[in-house]
């Protein structure tokens, strides 16, 4: 029982930034329609960028931080007027492969600039440990959960409260409707994509220096935001929090108990599981999965 | 005949070449042109035909590579044998996969298939005792014809030629058979063909699972070819990737498709591979930007791949030949 605390201590902050990965995804979906599989490789982008940053010039991923969320959003919206939007009103499967395409282009792209060497980001905080209650974390974490919440909360206030973010659920909802209401739905989408890029990027640099760096590192954490995303409902932006939270106490809770090895095989049994008793997610409305939407 | 004009060509000259070119490397280029095209067209059964989209078709692939290797190490049981009990349990993982694909559509299928070649990927890499884990499985060589053992590799482009005749045939069939035809209806409006009377579901199911076991029967024969099982290459996600960007490129959906895909990205690959090989390792990398990027631009430009594409101009002109 001694390490209960711990347990809940590391679901907590493991559940915030993978909420901060699947966020972004979620966004994506729910606006767009399109499951980005690419959302891995701008992860693995904002740990290179993190770590090249701390490498060439000694800078703390944290003040990265202040240059990686502009860098993104522009990224996400040239990404988005070259690949995306040509294919906003195809077919599913065209959008499939336009997003592995992208995937595989950009986690190659690494590969040959920077080659499959494993990187370590290792700033001083991330050898400090904190100790509470008889749970110990190290600062980098606390840092990382921090700062992954609070970009996750004024995501959540800039869709509820602002006039783009009530147009970009009007959109989410309906995006004829929208139109006839005046909507330019494709800036809609472009400023859709540009956040949900932003937010994976600075993911990205949160976590390099818990994390080792590596082209093909966005694999496993896509892999699990999906599984996020599709236990809180495709497009469900409350559910992709509590999603969160229950792969990280899965991902946590299963290491301890079955050892590090088996805890990947516990979440995609979990994920195929969902995918066939609850579809459209623990909390999200039945039948969107057979609509596509 | 007109109909198989441009395979009687792509086949007769896979075959005529071993006659007049022995050299290794251009040996070794064809049969994996005609292994990777025979793959991909196993994965067209499931993805083009059947329109079921999967991302995991590696899991298959794995299974098929995996039987062999392990039977041959363990009991010394015969590849054949091997091939038979891959083809056997793949057909069952397509069962659950082909039953998924009832409940699941477009991205959620090809999640959920993906997760499900990640979960064998896992269990291979790391159940040791059964596996030998993440070093992976040396495939014995022992010459013959019963032990799959050639050391010739004239011998391997006949047998992999076969391989990709066989995976064609079933092709051709679901284009020209009434399943086929009943299959296609289900694939453009699944409501419609409900309303006839097809199946619908039996008949995905069956798709997906056939396809399973063409690719697990492929699977078998690359690991006897290659001579090594790798978990994190045969389980990958690259792998089933390639597989579909084949189709796609070729043109998913049409019994020449992924051969001619195949032969564009595998020459392509083993040319950069050849080139890149002595300067840096990850320069070869490029090969596979370049697949990324032209798997945008077809999609996109010409989503009925090239046999389509160029099939459509032909048709245009006068020609009434079938690709």
């Amino acid at each position: 029982m001694s390490a209960v605390p711990q347990l809940i201590v590391s679901t907590v902050l493991l559940g915030g930034i993978y909420a901060l990965i699947a966020v972004g995804l979620t966004l994506i979906f729910g606006i767009m329609r399109v499951v980005n599989f690419a959302h891995g490789e701008f992860l693995m982008l904002g740990m290179y960028f993190a770590f090249w940053a701390f490498t060439l010039w000694g800078i703390d991923p944290y003040f990265t931080l202040v240059v990686a969320v502009p860098l993104f959003f522009a990224v996400g919206l040239g990404v988005y007027a070259l690949v995306m939007r040509g294919v906003i009103h195809a077919s599913h499967n065209v959008q499939i492969f336009t997003t592995v395409g992208l995937s595989t282009a950009l986690q190659n792209l690494a590969l040959v600039l920077w080659t499959g060497d494993f990187r370590f980001v290792r700033p001083w905080h991330s050898g400090v440990v904190l100790r509470l209650g008889g749970a110990a974390f190290n600062l980098s974490q606390v840092v990382a959960f921090t700062v992954a919440v609070l970009f996750t909360l004024s995501l959540f206030a800039f869709m509820k409260w602002t006039h783009a973010g009530r147009v970009m659920r009007a959109t989410a909802q309906d995006g004829e409707a929208a139109t006839l209401m005046g909507i330019d739905t494709d800036r809609v989408y472009r400023l859709a994509f540009a956040i949900g890029i932003a937010c994976v990027g600075v993911a990205g640099v949160l976590i390099s220096p818990l994390y080792s760096v590596y082209p093909t590192a966005g694999l496993q954490f896509v892999l699990l935001a999906y599984v996020v995303v599709v236990l809180g409902g495709l497009g469900d932006m409350v559910g992709a929090l509590l999603g969160s939270l229950i792969v990280a106490a899965v991902e946590v809770i299963g290491s301890y108990v079955f050892g590090s090895a088996w805890k990947e095989v516990i979440y995609f049994v979990l994920f195929i599981a969902v995918l066939v008793l609850r579809p459209a997610g623990l909390f999200g409305q039945r039948g969107a999965e057979a609509l596509g939407v | 005949m007109r109909r198989h004009a441009l395979a009687v060509l792509i086949f007769g000259a896979a075959a005529a070449a071993p006659l007049a070119i022995r050299d290794g490397f251009f040996l070794d280029s064809l049969i994996l042109i005609l292994m990777w095209g025979a793959v991909s067209g196993a994965w067209n059964v499931a993805g083009g035909y059947a329109g079921q989209v999967s991302l995991g078709h590696s899991a298959f692939f794995g299974i098929g590579a995996y039987s062999a290797a392990l039977m041959a190490t363990r009991w010394n049981a015969s590849p054949w044998l091997g091939m038979l009990v891959g083809a056997v349990v793949a057909t069952g993982a397509g069962l659950i996969i082909g039953y998924l694909s009832n409940r699941l559509k477009g991205p959620y299928f090809a999640l959920a298939t993906i997760a499900f070649s990640q979960v064998l990927l896992i269990v291979a890499s790391r159940w040791r005792a059964f596996t030998a884990g993440s070093e992976g499985v040396p495939v014995p060589f022992r010459p013959g014809f019963w032990t799959l053992g050639f050391a010739s590799k004239v011998s391997w482009v006949y047998l992999v030629l076969g391989l990709a005749l066989a995976v064609y045939l079933v092709e051709v069939y679901l284009e020209r058979s009434r399943i086929g035809y009943r299959l296609a209806g289900v694939r453009e409006d699944e409501d419609a063909a409900e309303a006839l009377g097809i199946p619908s579901r039996r008949l995905k199911v069956m798709a997906v699972a056939a396809s399973a076991a063409l690719t697990s029967v492929c699977g078998t024969l690359w690991a006897q070819y290659v001579g090594f099982v790798d978990p994190f290459y045969v389980f990958s996600v690259d792998l089933s990737v390639r597989f579909a960007l084949n189709t796609i490129i070729g043109g998913i959906g049409t019994a020449m498709g992924p051969f001619i895909g195949s032969i564009l990205i595998t020459s392509l690959e083993t040319y950069l591979r050849a080139a890149f090989s002595d300067v840096r390792g990850g320069l070869v990398g490029i090969y596979l930007i370049i697949y990324g990027c032209l798997l945008i631009v077809v999609v996109r430009f010409i989503p009925q791949g090239l046999v389509g594409w160029f099939g459509q101009r032909f048709r245009a002109m006068g020609f009434h030949a079938r690709a």
